[in-house]
Protein backbone atom coordinates (compact mmCIF):
# COMPACT_ATOMS: atom_id res chain seq x y z
CA UNK A 1 0.00 0.00 0.00
CA UNK A 2 2.60 2.48 1.06
CA UNK A 3 5.03 1.23 -1.60
CA UNK A 4 2.37 1.81 -4.24
CA UNK A 5 1.87 5.31 -2.93
CA UNK A 6 5.57 6.06 -3.16
CA UNK A 7 5.70 4.77 -6.72
CA UNK A 8 2.72 6.83 -7.74
CA UNK A 9 4.31 9.87 -6.15
CA UNK A 10 7.57 9.21 -8.00
CA UNK A 11 5.87 8.98 -11.39
CA UNK A 12 4.01 12.23 -11.00
CA UNK A 13 7.24 13.82 -9.74
CA UNK A 14 9.01 13.01 -12.98
CA UNK A 15 6.21 14.62 -14.95
CA UNK A 16 6.78 17.91 -13.15
CA UNK A 17 6.68 20.91 -15.44
CA UNK A 18 4.51 19.24 -18.09
CA UNK A 19 4.27 21.32 -21.24
CA UNK A 20 6.99 23.68 -20.03
CA UNK A 21 9.48 20.82 -19.78
CA UNK A 22 8.61 19.59 -23.25
CA UNK A 23 9.10 23.07 -24.66
CA UNK A 24 12.43 23.35 -22.91
CA UNK A 25 13.62 20.12 -24.50
CA UNK A 26 12.52 21.27 -27.95
CA UNK A 27 14.23 24.64 -27.53
CA UNK A 28 17.41 22.94 -26.39
CA UNK A 29 17.50 20.65 -29.39
CA UNK A 30 16.76 23.55 -31.73
CA UNK A 31 19.58 25.67 -30.31
CA UNK A 32 21.96 22.71 -30.55
CA UNK A 33 21.13 22.22 -34.22
CA UNK A 34 21.49 25.95 -34.98
CA UNK A 35 24.89 26.07 -33.28
CA UNK A 36 25.98 23.04 -35.31
CA UNK A 37 24.88 24.63 -38.60
CA UNK A 38 26.62 27.91 -37.76
CA UNK A 39 29.85 26.04 -36.97
CA UNK A 40 29.71 24.11 -40.23
CA UNK A 41 29.09 27.32 -42.24
CA UNK A 42 32.05 29.09 -40.63
CA UNK A 43 34.37 26.13 -41.07
CA UNK A 44 33.23 25.68 -44.68
CA UNK A 45 33.97 29.33 -45.48
CA UNK A 46 37.35 29.20 -43.79
CA UNK A 47 38.43 26.02 -45.50
CA UNK A 48 37.12 27.09 -48.90
CA UNK A 49 39.21 30.26 -48.62
CA UNK A 50 42.25 28.26 -47.61
CA UNK A 51 41.63 25.68 -50.32
CA UNK A 52 41.26 28.31 -53.04
CA UNK A 53 44.39 30.06 -51.82
CA UNK A 54 46.45 26.88 -51.72
CA UNK A 55 45.34 25.56 -55.13
CA UNK A 56 45.64 28.88 -56.93
CA UNK A 57 48.65 30.19 -55.03
CA UNK A 58 50.76 27.05 -55.04
CA UNK A 59 50.67 26.94 -58.83
CA UNK A 60 52.89 30.04 -59.02
CA UNK A 61 55.15 29.09 -56.15
CA UNK A 62 58.76 28.43 -57.13
CA UNK A 63 62.25 29.30 -56.05
CA UNK A 64 62.22 32.43 -58.20
CA UNK A 65 59.26 33.74 -56.14
CA UNK A 66 61.72 34.21 -53.31
CA UNK A 67 64.79 35.10 -55.37
CA UNK A 68 63.57 37.60 -57.95
CA UNK A 69 61.90 40.96 -57.63
CA UNK A 70 58.64 41.88 -59.30
CA UNK A 71 59.04 42.33 -63.03
CA UNK A 72 57.13 43.53 -66.08
CA UNK A 73 54.24 41.35 -67.27
CA UNK A 74 55.40 38.34 -69.27
CA UNK A 75 58.96 38.44 -68.05
CA UNK A 76 58.76 36.18 -65.01
CA UNK A 77 60.06 37.66 -61.81
CA UNK A 78 59.14 36.99 -58.21
CA UNK A 79 58.09 38.62 -54.96
CA UNK A 80 61.46 38.94 -53.26
CA UNK A 81 61.26 42.74 -52.95
CA UNK A 82 57.73 42.55 -51.51
CA UNK A 83 58.62 39.81 -49.03
CA UNK A 84 61.72 41.61 -47.81
CA UNK A 85 59.86 44.95 -47.73
CA UNK A 86 57.05 43.46 -45.68
CA UNK A 87 59.44 41.79 -43.26
CA UNK A 88 61.54 44.93 -42.88
CA UNK A 89 58.60 47.21 -42.22
CA UNK A 90 56.65 44.91 -39.89
CA UNK A 91 59.73 43.94 -37.88
CA UNK A 92 60.82 47.55 -37.46
CA UNK A 93 57.26 48.53 -36.52
CA UNK A 94 57.26 45.76 -33.90
CA UNK A 95 60.68 46.85 -32.57
CA UNK A 96 59.41 50.40 -32.33
CA UNK A 97 55.98 49.54 -30.97
CA UNK A 98 56.78 46.83 -28.43
CA UNK A 99 58.64 48.97 -25.88
CA UNK A 100 56.22 51.88 -26.23
CA UNK A 101 53.19 49.60 -26.02
CA UNK A 102 54.52 47.57 -23.11
CA UNK A 103 55.59 50.60 -21.10
CA UNK A 104 52.18 52.21 -21.63
CA UNK A 105 50.44 48.98 -20.63
CA UNK A 106 52.58 48.75 -17.50
CA UNK A 107 51.74 52.35 -16.69
CA UNK A 108 48.01 51.72 -17.09
CA UNK A 109 48.06 48.56 -15.01
CA UNK A 110 50.52 49.38 -12.24
CA UNK A 111 50.15 53.11 -11.70
CA UNK A 112 46.38 53.23 -11.66
CA UNK A 113 46.30 55.53 -8.64
CA UNK A 114 46.71 58.57 -10.91
CA UNK A 115 43.05 57.94 -11.79
CA UNK A 116 42.28 60.65 -14.34
CA UNK A 117 45.41 60.44 -16.46
CA UNK A 118 45.20 56.66 -16.55
CA UNK A 119 41.60 56.55 -17.72
CA UNK A 120 42.38 59.22 -20.33
CA UNK A 121 45.37 57.26 -21.68
CA UNK A 122 43.32 54.04 -21.68
CA UNK A 123 40.51 55.82 -23.55
CA UNK A 124 42.90 57.15 -26.21
CA UNK A 125 44.56 53.76 -26.59
CA UNK A 126 41.21 52.03 -27.02
CA UNK A 127 40.23 54.63 -29.62
CA UNK A 128 43.42 53.91 -31.53
CA UNK A 129 42.56 50.23 -31.42
CA UNK A 130 39.43 50.86 -33.45
CA UNK A 131 40.60 53.66 -35.79
CA UNK A 132 40.24 52.55 -39.44
CA UNK A 133 43.74 51.74 -40.65
CA UNK A 134 43.36 53.96 -43.72
CA UNK A 135 43.05 56.98 -41.41
CA UNK A 136 46.37 56.02 -39.85
CA UNK A 137 47.82 55.94 -43.36
CA UNK A 138 46.45 59.41 -44.10
CA UNK A 139 47.77 60.73 -40.81
CA UNK A 140 51.29 59.51 -41.54
CA UNK A 141 51.00 60.84 -45.07
CA UNK A 142 50.29 64.32 -43.73
CA UNK A 143 52.89 64.19 -40.99
CA UNK A 144 55.78 62.38 -42.70
CA UNK A 145 55.28 61.85 -46.43
CA UNK A 146 54.15 65.34 -47.41
CA UNK A 147 56.85 67.26 -45.47
CA UNK A 148 59.51 64.88 -46.80
CA UNK A 149 58.17 65.19 -50.31
CA UNK A 150 58.29 61.46 -51.07
CA UNK A 151 56.88 58.10 -49.98
CA UNK A 152 59.18 55.96 -47.86
CA UNK A 153 59.64 52.76 -45.87
CA UNK A 154 60.00 54.90 -42.75
CA UNK A 155 56.49 56.23 -43.24
CA UNK A 156 55.18 52.69 -43.75
CA UNK A 157 56.93 51.52 -40.60
CA UNK A 158 55.46 54.40 -38.61
CA UNK A 159 51.94 53.66 -39.84
CA UNK A 160 52.28 50.00 -38.88
CA UNK A 161 53.74 50.92 -35.48
CA UNK A 162 50.75 53.16 -34.77
CA UNK A 163 48.46 50.21 -35.46
CA UNK A 164 50.71 47.89 -33.44
CA UNK A 165 51.03 49.91 -30.24
CA UNK A 166 47.41 49.91 -28.97
CA UNK A 167 47.16 46.13 -29.34
CA UNK A 168 50.27 45.66 -27.20
CA UNK A 169 49.03 48.25 -24.68
CA UNK A 170 45.78 46.35 -24.28
CA UNK A 171 47.29 42.87 -23.92
CA UNK A 172 50.04 44.06 -21.56
CA UNK A 173 47.49 45.76 -19.33
CA UNK A 174 45.08 42.81 -19.41
CA UNK A 175 47.79 40.26 -18.71
CA UNK A 176 49.22 42.29 -15.81
CA UNK A 177 45.72 42.55 -14.34
CA UNK A 178 45.63 38.75 -14.25
CA UNK A 179 48.64 38.62 -11.93
CA UNK A 180 47.11 37.86 -8.51
CA UNK A 181 47.25 40.66 -5.96
CA UNK A 182 48.48 38.13 -3.41
CA UNK A 183 51.59 37.49 -5.54
CA UNK A 184 52.43 41.20 -5.67
CA UNK A 185 51.86 41.56 -1.94
CA UNK A 186 54.09 38.57 -1.27
CA UNK A 187 56.89 40.25 -3.20
CA UNK A 188 56.39 43.56 -1.39
CA UNK A 189 56.32 41.65 1.91
CA UNK A 190 59.89 40.48 1.25
CA UNK A 191 60.95 44.10 1.05
CA UNK A 192 61.05 44.42 -2.74
CA UNK A 193 60.75 47.96 -4.14
CA UNK A 194 57.91 48.65 -6.57
CA UNK A 195 59.94 48.53 -9.79
CA UNK A 196 61.41 45.20 -8.76
CA UNK A 197 57.96 43.73 -8.13
CA UNK A 198 56.84 44.87 -11.59
CA UNK A 199 59.92 43.64 -13.46
CA UNK A 200 60.79 40.45 -11.61
CA UNK A 201 57.34 39.24 -10.57
CA UNK A 202 54.49 40.79 -12.55
CA UNK A 203 56.10 40.91 -16.01
CA UNK A 204 57.53 37.47 -15.45
CA UNK A 205 54.15 36.04 -14.51
CA UNK A 206 52.52 37.74 -17.50
CA UNK A 207 55.27 37.14 -20.07
CA UNK A 208 53.46 34.30 -21.87
CA UNK A 209 50.36 36.38 -22.46
CA UNK A 210 52.27 39.53 -23.42
CA UNK A 211 54.43 37.60 -25.90
CA UNK A 212 51.28 36.13 -27.44
CA UNK A 213 49.79 39.61 -27.75
CA UNK A 214 52.92 40.85 -29.53
CA UNK A 215 52.85 37.94 -31.98
CA UNK A 216 49.15 38.43 -32.70
CA UNK A 217 49.72 42.15 -33.24
CA UNK A 218 52.54 41.25 -35.63
CA UNK A 219 50.19 38.96 -37.55
CA UNK A 220 47.59 41.70 -37.65
CA UNK A 221 49.87 44.44 -39.10
CA UNK A 222 51.57 42.15 -41.59
CA UNK A 223 48.32 42.03 -43.57
CA UNK A 224 47.62 45.77 -43.57
CA UNK A 225 47.22 47.29 -47.04
CA UNK A 226 45.39 50.59 -46.73
CA UNK A 227 47.94 52.47 -44.60
CA UNK A 228 50.79 51.30 -46.84
CA UNK A 229 49.22 52.87 -49.94
CA UNK A 230 49.70 56.34 -48.46
CA UNK A 231 53.05 55.74 -46.85
CA UNK A 232 55.50 53.30 -48.43
CA UNK A 233 53.52 53.24 -51.70
CA UNK A 234 55.14 50.11 -53.08
CA UNK A 235 58.21 49.65 -55.24
CA UNK A 236 58.58 47.45 -58.32
CA UNK A 237 62.32 47.13 -57.84
CA UNK A 238 64.51 45.62 -55.20
CA UNK A 239 65.06 48.16 -52.41
CA UNK A 240 65.86 47.93 -48.74
CA UNK A 241 66.32 51.68 -48.40
CA UNK A 242 63.94 52.93 -45.73
CA UNK A 243 64.09 56.45 -47.09
CA UNK A 244 62.64 55.40 -50.44
CA UNK A 245 59.32 53.86 -51.46
CA UNK A 246 59.25 50.23 -50.39
CA UNK A 247 57.36 47.20 -51.64
CA UNK A 248 55.20 45.09 -49.37
CA UNK A 249 53.17 41.94 -49.94
CA UNK A 250 49.71 43.41 -49.32
CA UNK A 251 50.28 46.35 -51.67
CA UNK A 252 51.73 44.07 -54.36
CA UNK A 253 48.69 41.79 -54.04
CA UNK A 254 46.43 44.82 -54.33
CA UNK A 255 48.17 46.08 -57.45
CA UNK A 256 48.61 42.71 -59.16
CA UNK A 257 45.21 41.18 -58.40
CA UNK A 258 43.49 44.02 -60.24
CA UNK A 259 45.78 43.96 -63.27
CA UNK A 260 44.92 42.62 -66.73
CA UNK A 261 47.92 40.27 -66.94
CA UNK A 262 47.46 36.59 -66.07
CA UNK A 263 50.96 36.13 -64.69
CA UNK A 264 50.53 39.16 -62.38
CA UNK A 265 47.19 37.79 -61.12
CA UNK A 266 48.91 34.47 -60.50
CA UNK A 267 51.64 36.29 -58.56
CA UNK A 268 48.96 37.99 -56.43
CA UNK A 269 47.52 34.58 -55.50
CA UNK A 270 50.97 33.36 -54.56
CA UNK A 271 51.57 36.46 -52.44
CA UNK A 272 48.22 35.97 -50.73
CA UNK A 273 49.13 32.37 -49.93
CA UNK A 274 52.51 33.42 -48.51
CA UNK A 275 51.01 36.07 -46.26
CA UNK A 276 48.26 33.72 -45.05
CA UNK A 277 50.72 30.98 -44.22
CA UNK A 278 52.93 33.47 -42.36
CA UNK A 279 50.00 34.84 -40.33
CA UNK A 280 48.66 31.38 -39.61
CA UNK A 281 52.09 30.16 -38.54
CA UNK A 282 52.48 33.17 -36.24
CA UNK A 283 49.07 32.50 -34.69
CA UNK A 284 49.77 28.83 -34.14
CA UNK A 285 53.19 29.59 -32.70
CA UNK A 286 51.63 32.20 -30.38
CA UNK A 287 49.07 29.70 -29.09
CA UNK A 288 51.70 27.04 -28.62
CA UNK A 289 53.90 29.53 -26.80
CA UNK A 290 51.06 30.53 -24.48
CA UNK A 291 50.18 26.94 -23.64
CA UNK A 292 53.82 26.19 -22.91
CA UNK A 293 54.63 29.24 -20.82
CA UNK A 294 51.27 29.32 -19.11
CA UNK A 295 49.17 32.23 -17.94
CA UNK A 296 49.76 34.49 -15.00
CA UNK A 297 48.48 32.26 -12.23
CA UNK A 298 50.17 28.99 -11.48
CA UNK B 1 44.77 41.27 36.17
CA UNK B 2 45.71 39.79 39.50
CA UNK B 3 49.12 38.63 40.60
CA UNK B 4 48.18 34.97 40.89
CA UNK B 5 47.75 34.82 37.12
CA UNK B 6 51.05 36.57 36.52
CA UNK B 7 52.96 33.90 38.42
CA UNK B 8 51.93 31.17 36.01
CA UNK B 9 53.32 32.90 32.96
CA UNK B 10 56.44 31.72 31.19
CA UNK B 11 59.54 33.68 32.07
CA UNK B 12 60.02 35.08 28.54
CA UNK B 13 57.19 37.58 28.90
CA UNK B 14 59.31 39.50 31.34
CA UNK B 15 61.75 40.57 28.61
CA UNK B 16 61.03 43.48 26.28
CA UNK B 17 58.34 42.73 23.69
CA UNK B 18 59.34 42.33 20.02
CA UNK B 19 56.59 44.73 19.05
CA UNK B 20 54.61 47.03 21.30
CA UNK B 21 51.42 48.60 19.93
CA UNK B 22 50.11 51.68 21.71
CA UNK B 23 46.75 53.37 21.03
CA UNK B 24 46.55 52.29 17.43
CA UNK B 25 43.69 53.42 15.20
CA UNK B 26 43.20 52.43 11.58
CA UNK B 27 40.93 53.61 8.78
CA UNK B 28 39.95 52.17 5.41
CA UNK B 29 38.86 55.48 3.92
CA UNK B 30 36.01 56.52 6.24
CA UNK B 31 35.71 53.11 7.84
CA UNK B 32 37.24 53.12 11.32
CA UNK B 33 38.52 49.53 11.34
CA UNK B 34 40.66 49.44 14.48
CA UNK B 35 40.08 51.44 17.64
CA UNK B 36 42.57 52.17 20.39
CA UNK B 37 44.55 48.92 20.17
CA UNK B 38 47.37 48.40 22.67
CA UNK B 39 49.07 45.03 22.51
CA UNK B 40 52.51 43.50 23.08
CA UNK B 41 54.02 40.73 20.99
CA UNK B 42 56.49 38.95 23.29
CA UNK B 43 59.88 38.00 21.90
CA UNK B 44 60.22 34.42 20.63
CA UNK B 45 56.65 33.50 21.38
CA UNK B 46 53.63 32.80 19.23
CA UNK B 47 50.87 35.36 19.59
CA UNK B 48 47.58 34.14 18.16
CA UNK B 49 44.92 36.59 16.98
CA UNK B 50 41.35 35.36 16.84
CA UNK B 51 37.94 36.88 16.26
CA UNK B 52 35.04 36.81 13.82
CA UNK B 53 35.51 37.88 10.18
CA UNK B 54 35.94 41.62 9.81
CA UNK B 55 37.03 42.13 13.41
CA UNK B 56 40.33 43.72 12.35
CA UNK B 57 42.84 40.98 13.15
CA UNK B 58 44.20 40.73 9.59
CA UNK B 59 44.17 44.51 9.36
CA UNK B 60 46.37 44.68 12.44
CA UNK B 61 48.79 42.17 10.93
CA UNK B 62 49.05 44.22 7.73
CA UNK B 63 49.92 47.32 9.76
CA UNK B 64 52.92 45.63 11.32
CA UNK B 65 54.78 45.43 7.97
CA UNK B 66 53.16 48.59 6.55
CA UNK B 67 51.39 46.53 3.87
CA UNK B 68 48.56 49.03 3.95
CA UNK B 69 50.97 51.57 2.39
CA UNK B 70 50.25 49.96 -0.98
CA UNK B 71 46.68 51.18 -0.90
CA UNK B 72 45.87 54.87 -0.90
CA UNK B 73 43.07 55.82 1.48
CA UNK B 74 44.23 53.47 4.21
CA UNK B 75 45.86 55.14 7.19
CA UNK B 76 47.04 54.31 10.68
CA UNK B 77 47.48 56.50 13.76
CA UNK B 78 49.19 55.65 17.00
CA UNK B 79 52.43 53.91 17.86
CA UNK B 80 53.87 50.59 16.80
CA UNK B 81 57.24 50.28 18.50
CA UNK B 82 59.78 47.91 16.99
CA UNK B 83 63.48 48.01 17.84
CA UNK B 84 63.18 51.43 19.42
CA UNK B 85 61.31 53.18 16.62
CA UNK B 86 57.70 53.84 15.68
CA UNK B 87 57.30 51.99 12.39
CA UNK B 88 54.34 54.20 11.44
CA UNK B 89 56.57 57.27 11.24
CA UNK B 90 57.36 58.49 7.71
CA UNK B 91 61.13 58.14 8.12
CA UNK B 92 60.96 54.33 8.19
CA UNK B 93 62.40 52.51 5.15
CA UNK B 94 59.54 50.10 4.49
CA UNK B 95 61.72 47.76 2.41
CA UNK B 96 64.13 47.30 5.30
CA UNK B 97 61.19 47.01 7.70
CA UNK B 98 59.65 44.25 5.59
CA UNK B 99 62.92 42.36 5.51
CA UNK B 100 62.95 42.43 9.32
CA UNK B 101 59.25 41.64 9.70
CA UNK B 102 58.34 38.91 7.21
CA UNK B 103 54.86 37.81 6.22
CA UNK B 104 53.21 34.60 5.06
CA UNK B 105 49.81 34.78 3.40
CA UNK B 106 46.63 32.77 3.40
CA UNK B 107 47.10 31.27 -0.03
CA UNK B 108 50.52 29.99 -1.05
CA UNK B 109 51.99 32.50 -3.50
CA UNK B 110 54.96 30.93 -5.26
CA UNK B 111 56.62 33.34 -7.69
CA UNK B 112 56.72 32.31 -11.35
CA UNK B 113 60.29 31.05 -11.13
CA UNK B 114 62.27 28.07 -9.90
CA UNK B 115 62.16 26.78 -6.33
CA UNK B 116 65.71 28.03 -5.84
CA UNK B 117 64.97 31.50 -7.21
CA UNK B 118 61.83 31.79 -5.09
CA UNK B 119 64.11 31.80 -2.06
CA UNK B 120 67.01 33.67 -3.62
CA UNK B 121 64.74 36.50 -4.83
CA UNK B 122 64.15 37.89 -1.33
CA UNK B 123 67.73 37.36 -0.19
CA UNK B 124 69.17 39.18 -3.22
CA UNK B 125 67.08 42.24 -2.37
CA UNK B 126 68.98 42.81 0.84
CA UNK B 127 72.28 40.94 0.73
CA UNK B 128 75.02 40.28 -1.77
CA UNK B 129 75.97 36.63 -1.38
CA UNK B 130 78.40 34.47 -3.32
CA UNK B 131 77.01 31.50 -5.19
CA UNK B 132 78.13 29.07 -2.46
CA UNK B 133 76.71 31.23 0.32
CA UNK B 134 73.40 31.46 -1.53
CA UNK B 135 73.35 27.70 -2.09
CA UNK B 136 73.91 27.22 1.62
CA UNK B 137 71.20 29.70 2.55
CA UNK B 138 68.70 28.01 0.24
CA UNK B 139 69.54 24.54 1.54
CA UNK B 140 69.44 25.75 5.13
CA UNK B 141 65.98 27.30 4.95
CA UNK B 142 64.57 24.40 2.94
CA UNK B 143 65.83 22.02 5.61
CA UNK B 144 64.26 24.12 8.32
CA UNK B 145 60.82 23.89 6.72
CA UNK B 146 61.37 20.14 6.07
CA UNK B 147 61.16 20.60 2.32
CA UNK B 148 64.79 19.86 1.40
CA UNK B 149 64.33 16.11 1.06
CA UNK B 150 61.37 16.59 -1.25
CA UNK B 151 62.88 19.19 -3.59
CA UNK B 152 66.67 18.86 -3.44
CA UNK B 153 66.78 17.13 -6.83
CA UNK B 154 64.59 19.70 -8.58
CA UNK B 155 65.65 23.08 -7.24
CA UNK B 156 65.51 24.45 -10.78
CA UNK B 157 61.99 23.20 -11.42
CA UNK B 158 59.10 25.64 -11.33
CA UNK B 159 57.70 26.25 -7.86
CA UNK B 160 54.19 26.13 -9.32
CA UNK B 161 54.53 22.35 -9.70
CA UNK B 162 54.67 21.80 -5.92
CA UNK B 163 51.59 20.78 -3.93
CA UNK B 164 49.70 23.40 -1.92
CA UNK B 165 51.28 22.34 1.38
CA UNK B 166 54.76 22.29 -0.15
CA UNK B 167 54.17 25.72 -1.69
CA UNK B 168 53.19 27.13 1.68
CA UNK B 169 56.32 25.67 3.29
CA UNK B 170 58.33 27.19 0.44
CA UNK B 171 56.72 30.56 1.19
CA UNK B 172 57.73 30.21 4.84
CA UNK B 173 61.27 29.25 3.76
CA UNK B 174 61.35 32.29 1.48
CA UNK B 175 60.28 34.49 4.39
CA UNK B 176 62.86 33.21 6.87
CA UNK B 177 65.59 33.35 4.22
CA UNK B 178 65.75 37.14 4.55
CA UNK B 179 66.46 36.59 8.27
CA UNK B 180 63.58 38.52 9.79
CA UNK B 181 63.13 38.96 13.51
CA UNK B 182 59.37 38.63 13.36
CA UNK B 183 57.13 36.50 11.18
CA UNK B 184 53.50 37.46 10.52
CA UNK B 185 51.19 34.69 9.37
CA UNK B 186 47.76 35.51 7.97
CA UNK B 187 45.66 32.34 8.22
CA UNK B 188 48.55 30.32 6.80
CA UNK B 189 46.76 26.97 6.80
CA UNK B 190 43.19 27.85 5.84
CA UNK B 191 43.79 26.76 2.24
CA UNK B 192 45.54 23.51 3.22
CA UNK B 193 44.51 19.95 4.01
CA UNK B 194 44.76 18.61 7.61
CA UNK B 195 48.11 16.85 7.09
CA UNK B 196 49.78 19.90 5.55
CA UNK B 197 48.24 21.97 8.36
CA UNK B 198 49.74 19.71 11.00
CA UNK B 199 53.19 20.00 9.40
CA UNK B 200 53.00 23.79 9.35
CA UNK B 201 51.90 23.84 12.99
CA UNK B 202 54.89 21.65 13.94
CA UNK B 203 57.08 24.03 12.02
CA UNK B 204 55.76 27.03 13.97
CA UNK B 205 56.72 25.34 17.21
CA UNK B 206 60.25 25.03 15.96
CA UNK B 207 60.47 28.50 14.43
CA UNK B 208 59.55 30.24 17.67
CA UNK B 209 62.93 29.21 19.07
CA UNK B 210 64.37 31.89 16.81
CA UNK B 211 61.55 34.18 15.68
CA UNK B 212 58.72 36.09 17.27
CA UNK B 213 55.53 35.00 15.57
CA UNK B 214 52.12 36.62 15.12
CA UNK B 215 49.47 34.39 13.62
CA UNK B 216 45.91 35.24 12.58
CA UNK B 217 43.65 32.23 12.54
CA UNK B 218 39.99 31.34 12.24
CA UNK B 219 40.73 27.94 13.69
CA UNK B 220 40.39 28.11 17.48
CA UNK B 221 41.98 24.69 17.97
CA UNK B 222 44.95 25.94 16.01
CA UNK B 223 45.23 28.98 18.25
CA UNK B 224 45.01 26.72 21.31
CA UNK B 225 47.64 24.34 19.90
CA UNK B 226 50.17 26.84 18.57
CA UNK B 227 49.88 30.09 20.45
CA UNK B 228 51.49 31.01 23.75
CA UNK B 229 49.28 34.06 24.03
CA UNK B 230 45.98 34.72 22.36
CA UNK B 231 44.34 38.06 21.60
CA UNK B 232 40.61 38.22 20.89
CA UNK B 233 39.35 40.97 18.60
CA UNK B 234 35.77 42.01 18.10
CA UNK B 235 34.48 44.80 15.86
CA UNK B 236 37.80 46.59 15.63
CA UNK B 237 38.59 46.40 19.33
CA UNK B 238 40.96 44.25 21.30
CA UNK B 239 38.66 42.60 23.82
CA UNK B 240 41.13 40.54 25.76
CA UNK B 241 44.63 39.09 25.64
CA UNK B 242 46.05 36.38 27.84
CA UNK B 243 47.89 33.08 27.76
CA UNK B 244 46.26 30.50 25.52
CA UNK B 245 45.38 28.36 28.53
CA UNK B 246 43.57 31.17 30.29
CA UNK B 247 41.79 32.36 27.17
CA UNK B 248 40.32 28.98 26.37
CA UNK B 249 39.51 27.89 29.92
CA UNK B 250 38.77 31.01 31.92
CA UNK B 251 38.37 34.16 29.81
CA UNK B 252 37.49 37.30 31.68
CA UNK B 253 35.19 38.87 29.14
CA UNK B 254 31.76 37.54 28.30
CA UNK B 255 32.29 38.27 24.60
CA UNK B 256 35.42 36.11 24.57
CA UNK B 257 33.56 33.29 26.25
CA UNK B 258 30.66 33.57 23.78
CA UNK B 259 33.05 33.47 20.83
CA UNK B 260 35.16 30.52 21.93
CA UNK B 261 32.09 28.51 22.86
CA UNK B 262 30.68 29.16 19.39
CA UNK B 263 27.78 31.38 20.39
CA UNK B 264 28.66 33.82 17.60
CA UNK B 265 31.32 34.23 14.99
Amino acid sequence: MSAQKVQAGATSGWQRGGAQAVRRRIVERLVNVLCGIATVVVLFLLFSILWTLVTRGAAGLSLSTFLHSTAAPGSGGGLANAIVGSCEQTMLAALLGTPIGMLTGIYLSEFSHDGKIVSFVRFVSDMMLSVPSILVGLFVYLVVVEPAGHFSGIAGTLALAILFIPIVVRTTEDMLHLVPRAMREAAYALGAPGWRVIVSICLRAARGGIMTGILLALARISGETAPMLFTSLGNLNWSTNLNAPMASLPVTIYQYAGSAYDDWVQMAWTGALLITVAVLATNIFARWWLSRNGTASS
Amino acid sequence: MNTVLMDNRPAQTQSAPAIAIRNLDFWYGENHALRGISLDFPTRQVTGMIGPSGCGKSTLLRILNRMYDLYPGQRAMGEVLFDGRNILSPGIDVNVLRSRIGMVFQKPTPFPMSIYDNIAFGVRLHERLSRTEMDQRVENVLRRVALWGEVKDRLNASAAALSGGQQQRLCIARTIATRPEIILLDEPTSALDPISTARIEELLDELKQEFSIAIVTHNLQQAARCADRVAFFYMGELVEVDTADKMFTAPHEKRTQDYITGRFG
